[in-house]
């Protein structure tokens, strides 16, 4: 579904990507992890069309996106959130859900007075949608506070709901799990699990929480400094030799890798 | 008979800055856009109504849209040019932008024709008001208060709508940053285009009002002062809420034509005083930055 090719990019004399390629297979979990600083967030970036490569190529269904504007890789069907969640504060959470769902007809300012009737229908059924995903992430209560009154995990949550509700074919996930408590963590585990296994959803996770990782990827890419050093099952990936080398860069080999949450 | 001219005077002044200051609260209040140049489609709507009525010898109606659809082509194009530009860029490119157009008016006397109707730095005078001579001098301006009032309702409509429906959501979206917005599949740079053509426009309708009530019009009417009163209008009254832009219209208007009685009860020259006006305003500005810094009436929110 998503093939990237020999992609590079370097932020002045940090290189940040150093040729990476994978694919990731429809309707499966993919997990990105390595140290902080490896390049993860850059490629997350790349495939969403916020920077631009230097050299490689990255193909979705077949279509190359390199180059396509990040509003117009989101329109193909590849939805993402982002590691410090990007909430509009002063939106309320059923608000921010609201924003999601793409092509609205009520997005065009001549649409507005025209169609005022099936706005409403649409508007509803956008509303019935959203309160559905505000159970999942545990936030129906909190429907009509400002978003920017959430705390940190809750702003993930958010983040992930918001994505729900834009159906992509492919969800690009920043940390998901960094800042939800625990109990949640496993609600969330059961959610996009739900997400490959229910509605044949695609999903690529950047994650740091390796009970997370193993609990659900079925394929985990490893990187340290823009380069790929692994990929496999998260089973194999815990025993691999240059991952647990990158994860402790040369000190005793401790099981770090297995517990780290 | 002064006083209730005067009190039909300052409402349609009231009215007229109140499309202005609507129109700037679509711009800065919903979208995040801080344009400093606001008074370019003010400037723009009155003199290009101008010449449609006066040179042209057309009808007010046309000067009326002509006006509106000129401002509202400049705002687009002004996007277009800063559709890269961050923020605080973005407003200094705009204060030029109004610049540029007043100071074009101020040299290219041809285009009111030159001669008769002279432009340039003398202004143009004699621009007809529409179906003046249907009323007479006393009940004119009550008829004239009229029409900038329906202008008001049918902009706080149309904006007030706007900002309502899913492409409300989207402009608020996009004052808070680009990337949520682009994640999400929105063409952020598009929709500043629409909010500037739709801002710029309701400014040119403004200009027009202004225009045609005043029968006169110079560039040194249009100048970034002006901008700066509606600015003090919409954070006065209150960001992000139609409602809040036109109390903050009326209250400015109040403080900014208050010298004309003061000068009865303050011992000081009637000039110190209309300076002082200004000084006023900023008072204004800051008190309402410093002890209700979202205006006097709160953006709403929505519930469901």
């Amino acid at each position: 579904m998503l093939k990237v090719e020999k992609v590079y990019k370097s932020f002045g004399g940090i290189l940040a990507l150093n040729g990476v390629s994978f694919s990731v297979e429809s309707n499966t979990i993919t997990g990105l992890i390595g140290p902080n600083g490896s390049g993860k967030s850059t490629l997350f970036n790349i495939i969403s069309g916020f920077y631009s490569k230097d050299k490689g190529e990255i193909y979705f269904n077949g279509k190359k996106i390199v180059g396509l504007e990040s509003h117009k890789i989101a329109m193909l069907g590849i939805g993402r959130t982002f590691q410090i969640s990007e909430v509009p504060e002063k939106m309320t959470v059923l608000e921010n859900l609201l924003l999601a769902p793409k092509r609205q007809i009520g997005e065009g300012i001549f649409n507005v007075f025209l169609y005022p009737l099936k706005i409403k229908q649409e508007n509803e059924q956008h509303l019935k949608k959203a309160y559905e995903i505000l159970e999942l992430v545990q936030l129906y209560n909190l429907r009509n506070e400002y978003a920017g009154n959430l705390s940190g995990g809750q702003k993930k949550l958010l983040s992930l709901g918001r994505i729900l509700m834009s159906e992509p074919m492919l969800i690009l996930l920043d940390e998901p799990t960094a800042g939800v408590n625990p109990i949640l963590i496993k609600d969330l585990i059961i959610a996009i699990k739900n997400l490959r296994d229910k509605k044949g959803d695609t999903i690529l996770l950047v994650e740091h929480n390796m009970k997370v990782i193993s609990e659900i990827c079925d394929k985990v890419i490893v990187l340290d400094f823009g380069k790929k050093i692994a990929e496999g099952r998260p089973e194999e990936i815990q025993k691999n030799e240059n991952v647990l080398e990158a994860y402790l860069s040369g000190s005793s080999k401790s099981d770090v890798i297995h517990e780290d949450s | 008979m002064g006083l209730i001219n005067f009190l039909a005077y300052l409402a349609i002044m009231m009215g007229i800055y109140g499309i202005l200051s609507l129109s700037l609260n679509l711009q800065y209040g919903f979208t995040g856009l801080a344009n400093f140049g606001q008074v370019a489609f003010f400037c723009l709507g009155a003199y290009i109504s101008t010449i449609i009525v006066l040179v042209f010898k057309m009808p007010f109606i046309f000067g009326l849209l002509g006006g509106m659809i000129v401002a509202g082509f400049f705002g687009y194009v002004i996007s277009i040019i800063t559709a890269n530009l961050k923020e605080d860029y973005w407003a200094i490119v705009t204060l030029a932008a109004a610049e540029i157009v007043r100071i074009f008016f101020l040299n290219e006397d041809w285009v009111v024709g030159g001669g008769p109707y002279q432009g340039g730095s003398f202004g143009i005078g004699g621009i007809p008001q529409p179906l003046r001579s249907l009323f007479s001098a006393y009940t004119y301006p009550f008829f004239y208060l009229a029409i900038v009032l329906v202008c008001l309702l049918a902009t706080y409509i149309v904006i007030n709508t706007l900002t309502q429906s899913p492409f409300g959501k989207v402009i608020k979206s996009i004052r808070e940053g680009d990337n949520l917005p682009l994640a999400l599949g929105k063409d952020v740079k598009r929709f500043r285009m629409k909010v500037m053509a739709i801002g710029g426009s309701f400014g040119g309708l403004a200009g027009c009002l202004w225009a045609h009530y005043h029968g006169f019009v110079s560039p040194n009417q249009f100048l970034p002062l002006e901008t700066f009163i509606i600015w003090a209008m919409v954070i006065v009254g209150g960001k992000a809420n139609n409602k809040g832009a036109i109390l903050g219209a009326v209250i400015i208007m109040i403080f900014y034509n208050s010298t004309r009685f003061l000068k009865d009860y303050i011992p000081i020259e009637e000039v110190t005083l209309a300076s002082l006006r200004m000084v006023a305003i900023g008072v204004l500005i800051v008190v309402a930055m410093l002890f209700m810094k979202e205006g006097l009436i709160k953006e709403k929110k929505t519930i469901y």
